[in-house]
């Protein structure tokens, strides 16, 4: 059973050099307590999907102009900004890539997790104060009791990404999204909140959708991966099959384009080269009535560059939006 | 400067009335206060070709209400409003353009001096701190009563405090510049004394200076018509907005036209002078363009 | 005029050290001082890759702009081609500059916005009176489109480059005086995985046409393994591992870099490793804990690890390693397995 449906969402900016097709036409569903992960290069559309689910788009600039996003049945897109504001926080949170400009810095942190408590829970100040201090137990911050009188400056980096998960797991959300929760981490630190999230997972019964676009942390955590290119869902699959067997041109051509630290890459001496994606992302401002890809792609045909591909399934779950897949397939074989 | 010649040069191009428009809705604040300025300009230059003599006094028409013969009334010697508010328009102009462009000048060698070698910095820091805590009102009446008054002094005395704002303002951007990694990749490409100074980090300060002369500009404006009133200024055979109106003031419940035609007139042109610096500062500042 | 060395390294660093002073109180007195870099030596040879690696603070930074001379050393020696240029002033260092170029993180900021593409590439042409005029216009085509740009584009301002093209046009820049070493600092973090790909091979071709011998700094070990030939690991300033990069990814011997191989995520679902996740956060290098600065997060520290500064020792030709754990007789297993 899916807790979220995402159908055919739009999302665009207008912007002096035109409108911007950030997201154009995403469909995807997310099940009770499972873990998807988007993944995408930058300005895939990948963060917009995420702030149109949670109706954060810049008013001045953006709106969500087409399809619909089922929560438990409802339609955020229809919902008013006061019921929003009941959803945010409490039944879906976030947590972002910079956790210093996400927190406040003229409270504390006690403060800060206890007055999302409040104002979604509608409990006294004492009770979310327990509460909060039980939060930073379950994130694993050693000495809550001191940590709650402490300002966001005195804690760490990674610190501050666990305050932030303790602030969005703290009202029992359904579903959880992290954008990008650890690329402005260090290596060790990150590695620190991946292990926590997989560990959090066990505990919580919270749907993830894990914004990203480092396949390692997709690898790592999800169960299974949306890939996006130019506001596009390109292929969707369970997350074996989508490193087992990739059917779309692009997502093979990023797991080849990535340098492996678990791979050789060294042949009678000589470094490996690696492989290349030729040229560079689309202008999402001039509409792309194909394939987006199909500028970069080696497979591509007239048609590829004319027709929007249509979604391949190949085995269960496992889509791909090409008009080559056939090809595709035979060259990987 | 290289910002607003982009700007100038994108809409020249096109050369499309559409492109015009875009840019001034883009813009408008920068297109408005623009617009009130360059009417003002014309009047100013072609002041002799609109008004007649702001001098002659014609003793039998002393406090007429404005009318279709004396547009603006006139003053208790006769003398045409009208004339004296356009002639007057020439001094504001002069006095904002020439302290801008001065202090501005004197400003940006001194500031770049300053962010530029560490020795220097301290010592002139400290004497700009000195400069700026004497009150411009005050330097400029002891400047005239111990000259001749004229113009001249006046824009002295208005451009002296006006150079340590520029100065702060220069110093610390290129502070910031100096450490911007271009400069570090230039000083690495082997970019070294005058060039990368002139060519790296003068340009890089000129956005911020231009925004600082438009303010500089309307506040020298205002001192001036301050000490005009106070009679401290321009001598009172020049017709100047603060002139006429400190001469007017005791005519006040009579010819009220004579105090607040000029008085509107200096509001206006002050308005639109600091519209064109907000405008300006929106779209020379990245931080705040991009907002837009 | 230089007493050139052809066996010399391209470059080498001894014992390179740089606190950056720490003021406080009222009176604005030195109160203490930052070891950003504290004591490297290293060394790069012609058509060479040493890879230095290490978290933020660790100092890798303030390395590569101390070699260029942006940053002034607090003691030890740079050689460039066995010439001596630690203490040379700016005026002294600048014909020197022809010989060892760099390549910036940020491809945004690291260009004059005023400046158009061609004449950023140009200007180390014009500096070094290499060549002016129509013949400087015709070695940055060639420069262009060495690096994969089109020649036309001369003319537009950086800022209307994509990040990979920018970056290449700062690798075009470093080219332009036909340097001998080129630092790279972080050349391909803030580009996309598919122009990354584009980048690195553009460096690991130029290298091999040019001979050219690059200190590749970087946070991110999977790069290192494509593009290094040798790797030392940094940590709070110090090196705690040197050592030729097949064997420092198949037989790491500090737990440091035990614990920055096994942090990386991977992209494969079936390898769900048995990680060691080392705890605790990067301490500031404004205080460094004592003894070897990694002993409070490491899980193999004794108490000795508190005192004593372990230096750099061969354990085996070529890997160096910086633990009392490590004695230079012991059996190169990872410590994991014997404790």
């Amino acid at each position: 059973m899916s807790i979220l449906q995402v159908r055919d969402l739009k999302t665009h900016f207008f912007t002096q050099d035109g409108v911007v097709r950030a997201v154009d036409g995403v469909s995807f569903e997310v099940g009770l307590g499972e873990t998807v992960a988007v993944v995408g290069e930058s300005g895939c559309g990948k963060s917009v999907t995420a702030l149109s689910i949670l109706r954060l788009i810049p008013k001045e600039t953006g709106r969500i102009v087409g399809g619909e996003i089922l929560f438990n049945g409802r339609d955020l897109t229809k919902l008013s900004e006061e019921e929003m504001r009941s959803i945010r926080g409490h039944e879906i949170s976030m947590i972002f890539q910079e956790p210093m400009t996400s927190l406040n810095p003229v409270l504390t942190i006690g403060t800060q997790i206890a007055e999302n408590v409040v104002r979604h829970k509608g409990v006294s100040w004492e009770e979310a104060r327990r509460r909060a201090k039980e939060m930073l137990e379950l994130v694993r911050i050693a000495d809550p009791e001191r940590r709650l009188d402490e300002y966001p400056h005195q804690l760490s980096g990674g610190m501050r990404q666990r305050v932030m998960i303790a602030i969005a797991l703290s009202c029992d959300p359904k579903i959880l999204i992290a954008d990008e929760p650890t690329t402005a981490l260090d290596v060790t630190i990150q590695a620190q909140i991946l292990d926590l999230m997989i560990e959090l997972k066990k505990k919580i019964n919270a749907a993830i959708i894990m914004i990203t676009h480092d396949l390692g942390v997709v690898a790592e955590t999800a169960q299974r991966v949306i890939v996006m290119y130019a506001g596009r869902k390109v292929e969707e699959a369970p997350i074996e099959d989508l490193f087992d067997n990739p059917m779309h041109p692009y997502t093979r051509g990023l797991m080849a384009a990535i340098p492996r630290l678990d791979i050789e890459a060294e042949v009678g001496g000589r470094r490996t080269r690696l492989h290349e994606i030729p040229g560079m992302v689309p202008v999402l401002t001039k509409p792309i009535p194909g394939c987006a890809f199909a500028p970069r792609c080696a497979f591509a045909t007239d048609r590829c560059r004319t027709q929007a591909p249509p979604y391949v399934e190949s085995t269960p779950g496992h889509v791909a939006a090409c008009w080559e897949v056939d090809r595709v397939r035979e060259m990987a074989a | 400067m290289a910002a607003i010649a982009e700007a100038s040069l994108s809409a020249a191009e096109t050369r499309k009335p559409r492109a015009i428009w875009v840019a001034i809705r883009r813009n408008p604040t920068i297109f408005v206060g623009s617009l009130v300025l360059a009417v003002l300009a014309l009047m100013a230059i072609f002041a002799p070709l609109i008004a007649g003599d702001p001098l002659r006094m014609a003793p039998a028409e002393r406090l007429r209400p404005p009318s279709e013969t004396w547009w603006f009334g006139t003053d208790q010697f006769g003398r045409d409003v009208f004339a004296r508010t356009v002639y007057g328009a020439r001094v504001s102009l002069i006095v904002g353009i020439t302290v801008a462009l001065a202090a501005s000048a004197i400003g940006l060698v001194i500031g770049l001096v300053c962010g530029y070698s560490r020795s220097v910095d301290g010592i002139v820091m400290r004497i700009m701190d000195g400069i700026m805590a004497i009150p411009s009102i005050l330097l400029a009446i002891a400047l005239i009563t111990l000259t001749r008054p004229g113009l001249a002094i006046v824009l002295v005395a208005i451009i002296i405090p006006e150079v340590p704002r520029i100065v702060r303002l220069v110093r610390s951007v290129v502070l910031s510049i100096r450490e911007q990694p271009y400069i570090e990749s230039a000083i690495a490409g082997g970019t070294r004394g005058a060039k990368l100074l002139f060519k790296h980090i003068l340009p890089n300060t000129v956005a911020p200076l231009i925004v600082q002369a438009t303010y500089v500009c309307a506040s020298a404006m205002l001192v001036e018509a301050s000490l005009s009133f106070l009679g401290a200024g321009v001598p009172p055979e020049i017709p100047s907005w603060g002139n006429i109106i400190s001469q007017g003031r005791s005519f006040f419940q009579i010819a009220p036209w004579s105090i607040l035609i000029p008085g509107a007139f200096l509001t206006v042109t002050i308005l639109a002078v600091n519209l064109v610096g907000d405008g300006l500062r929106d779209r020379l500042d990245p931080r705040l363009s991009r907002r837009m | 005029m230089n007493p050139q060395n052809s066996d010399a390294p391209s470059l080498e660093v001894e014992n390179l050290v740089k606190h950056f002073p720490i003021f406080g109180g009222l009176l604005r007195r030195q109160v203490g001082s930052v070891k950003a870099v504290d004591g490297v030596t290293l060394s790069v040879r012609r058509g060479e890759t040493l890879g230095i690696v290490g978290e933020s603070g660790c100092g890798k930074s303030t390395l590569g702009k101390m070699v260029l001379k942006l940053i002034e050393p607090t003691s030890g020696t740079i050689r460039l081609a066995g010439v001596d240029i630690t203490h040379l002033s700016p005026r002294e260092m600048w014909p020197h500059r022809r010989r060892i170029q760099t390549v910036f993180q940020d491809p945004y900021s690291s260009m004059n916005p005023r400046l158009t593409a061609g004449s950023i590439v140009g200007e180390p042409l014009e500096n070094f009176g290499i060549a002016r005029g129509s013949e400087k216009e015709e070695r940055v085509a060639q420069l262009f489109q060495r690096v994969g740009l089109r020649p036309e584009n001369m003319r537009k301002y950086a800022h209307e480059f994509s990040g990979g093209q920018r970056q290449r046009l700062g690798i075009a820049k470093a080219l332009a005086v036909n340097p001998d070493v080129i630092v790279a600092d972080e050349p391909v973090s803030a580009l996309d995985v598919s122009v990354q790909a584009q980048v690195l091979n553009l460096l690991i071709d130029l290298q091999e046409e040019h001979k050219l011998a690059y200190l590749f700094i970087s946070h991110d070990l999977a790069v290192m393994r494509h593009i290094s030939h040798r790797i030392a690991v940094m940590y709070l300033g110090r090196v705690v591992e040197l050592a030729d990069k097949r064997r420092l990814f198949t037989m790491p011997l500090h737990p440091y870099t035990e614990a920055l191989l096994a942090a990386a995520p991977l992209p494969n679902p079936k390898k769900k490793r048995e990680r060691l996740i080392i705890q605790g956060d990067v301490p500031s290098p404004a205080k460094p804990p004592s003894g070897c600065h990694f002993h409070p997060r490491c899980p193999f520290a004794i108490p000795a690890c508190r005192e004593v500064v372990p230096t750099l020792q061969e354990v085996s030709p070529g890997h160096h390693v910086a633990c009392i754990r490590r004695p230079p007789e012991s059996e190169p297993v990872p410590l994991t397995k014997t404790i």
